[in-house]
């Protein structure tokens, strides 16, 4: 049981290694794996190297453009899918997600506000993340206003509309934002696109999202037991309501940082959890640790298909959904063998 | 013998909202024992029951292990208690041993995941209920009685000495309530001490060293299962009529029509 966890987790991380070395060196200027193995050895071991290799290009190339896209890439495919695993888990519930909770049109709104008010990206950040949290506070009241039971229906429902209610606000944000210049940047953001990354902000970012993710993954036996419900594992000796709080409060973190980063990328919170739970199991222990792993790999190999396939390249967040639906359909289909 | 109670509940009144639940109750369940908690629906077992788990609030007048069950975590209860909620639905189809393990979190720490010695103990407590063959099965798709003995072993893995049981037999089929409460009887003989909700006063005759009667959140009657259960009790509670009749030295309740 615990060995198994671990090549899977192991397993996931070679692949993902794979993906990343892929999308280092495949591009519009394809750099070779013997040149790539020069360029390391001179990194690192100062190995002198033949002058013809360009050497400057190739470090302009993968430290400008690649490393911190693909460094991107992982990191929100990783915070969407572990949230997605996270508020799945705590409403128990398979089918809410950062998406279909609100969150990303919480912090969106958030973000856009932020960007009208400040050019302090600290600032949309706290101000995504804030938005994100009441976002979701707002679908869990509606959801329970109704009824007072964990009603599935209720919460999607609740969901549903403060998602809407927070894109209409988002709305009235665009409405009042500079034509010229805040207008078309909130618009482009919110597409979703992993092209603008520095690799200053994306180590910055970094910091507080992996923080969270790893919270996650240290949390999650107890998402196990939160699943059967408050009372069970109230009496199998677990702190309810502050594990559900600090599961909040990291899964909205990291989901919001992740639309501050790159927009609205919709579908990886719902499908990357359900995929792994058909394939491998639902246990949580393994679940969130990989739902990281291959959320990761999902949205790299969705950001290399997006710049390589056409010569145009298409907004990240636009083609997550053209792949996540039909993955979505067909995951329903199986639902109910997944869930039970 | 001087025995300290392991749980002591000592005038204890609960309402919901305006509905009073419970009219001062005054009951204690020491170690070794089997009691079994009788009475008709609504008249507040359950609730005695979740005040004990310190899932509702009353703890002022409850103490566990001679210590107010206010200054008690969940954690710390689940040091002293294990309990065994009717078999349910679960949403994620966790297999039969994930299930078990689950009643490790107790003894884990923050952030530790449980180690392969709390499998070995879930397998252990698999094969202590007879169902060791089940073990990656998916618990949903067990029949009611399995399940039931899945939660019973999770209990074992939790490793304490107090079992409270919600209406274990509720919703089996007739072979798998006798066999039930042969395992529980097994589990007594060991050493066990369950404090059990149940509907059937015959059930109560054939397992239990105690029958504790509730009737309109009072307890009306606690002893010895053959002293309390009789005609009368049994017509005052449930307004039906059953008589007692003896069987190989044992007490049986029979219903009877008139």
């Amino acid at each position: 049981m615990v060995g198994k966890e671990r090549r899977y987790i192991l397993a996931g991380i070679v692949i993902l290694g794979f993906l990343a070395l892929f999308s280092l060196l495949w591009g519009q200027y394809p750099i070779s794996l013997e040149v790539f193995r020069a360029y390391m050895n001179n990194l690192i071991f100062s190995t002198p190297v033949d002058a013809s290799y360009n050497l400057e290009l190739i470090h302009n190339i993968i430290t400008e453009i690649r490393l911190p896209r693909i460094l991107l890439a992982i990191l929100i495919g990783a915070a969407l899918a572990t949230s997605g695993a996270v508020f799945q888990a705590m409403f128990v519930n398979p089918l809410v997600s950062p998406g279909i909770l609100g969150v990303l049109a919480g912090a969106s709104f958030g973000a856009a506000c932020g960007m009208l008010v400040s050019e302090n990206w600290l600032v949309v950040q706290v101000m995504a993340f804030v938005f994100g949290f009441i976002a979701v506070g707002f679908a869990v009241l509606v959801g329970s206003m109704v009824t007072n039971s964990r009603s599935t229906v209720m919460l999607v429902l609740g969901g549903v509309i403060s998602g809407s209610l927070f894109t209409s606000l988002l709305s009235v944000v665009k409405y009042v934002a500079d034509p010229y210049s805040t207008l078309p940047a909130i618009v482009y953001w919110l597409m979703g696109s992993l092209s603008m990354a520095q690799l200053d902000e994306v180590l910055l970012v970094a910091v507080p999202i992996l923080m969270s993710i790893a919270g996650m993954v240290f949390m999650s036996k107890y998402f196990d037991l939160l699943s059967l419900g408050d009372e069970e594992a109230k009496a199998l000796g677990v702190n309810v309501g502050l594990i559900r709080i600090i599961a909040i409060v990291l899964a909205t973190l990291a989901s919001s940082l992740a639309v501050v980063m790159a927009g609205i990328i919709g579908w990886i919170g719902l499908i990357i959890p359900h995929i792994i739970r058909m394939a491998i199991g639902p246990s949580h222990k393994l679940l969130v640790p990989l739902s990281a792993i291959v959320g990761g790999a999902f949205l790299l190999a969705a950001d290399a298909v997006s710049r390589l396939a056409l010569s145009v390249e298409i907004p990240i967040g636009i083609l997550t959904s053209l792949i996540g639906i039909p993955i979505f359909i067909i995951v329903l289909k199986n639902a109910r063998a997944a869930w039970n | 013998m001087e025995l300290e109670p392991m749980i002591e509940v000592k005038d204890l009144h609960f309402a919901y909202k305006k509905h009073k639940v419970l009219k001062g109750i005054d009951f204690s369940l020491f170690r070794g024992e089997v009691v079994s908690l009788l009475g008709p629906n609504g008249c507040g077992k359950s609730t005695l029951i979740r005040l004990i788990l310190k899932l509702l609030d009353g703890e002022d007048k409850i103490r566990i292990a001679g210590r107010s069950l206010r200054t008690y975590s969940h954690k710390e209860i689940a040091a002293h208690i294990a309990y065994i909620p009717q078999y349910h639905h679960v949403p994620f189809g966790y297999s039969v041993l994930e299930m078990v393990v689950m009643g490790r979190v107790s003894k884990l720490g923050f952030f530790a995941s449980p180690s392969k010695k709390d499998y070995e103990i879930a397998s252990a407590a698999l094969r202590r209920v007879g169902i060791a063959e089940l073990e990656n099965r998916p618990f949903g798709q067990l029949s009611g009685g399995q399940k039931q003995l899945v939660l019973l072993a999770r209990a074992i893995a939790q490793e304490v000495n107090v079992f409270i049981m919600d209406e274990p037999v509720n919703g089996l089929d007739y072979g798998n309530q006798i066999r039930l409460l042969e395992l529980i009887d097994s589990l007594a003989k060991e050493g066990y001490t369950f404090l059990k909700t149940t509907h059937y006063p015959d059930h109560a005759l054939l397992v239990s060293s105690r029958v504790v009667v509730m009737d309109g959140g009072k307890i009306i009657a606690d002893g010895a299962p053959d002293e309390v259960i009789h005609s009368d009790m049994i017509k005052r509670v449930y307004g039906i009529n059953a008589e007692i009749i003896t069987h190989d030295l044992h007490k049986r309740c029979v219903p009877v029509f008139r």
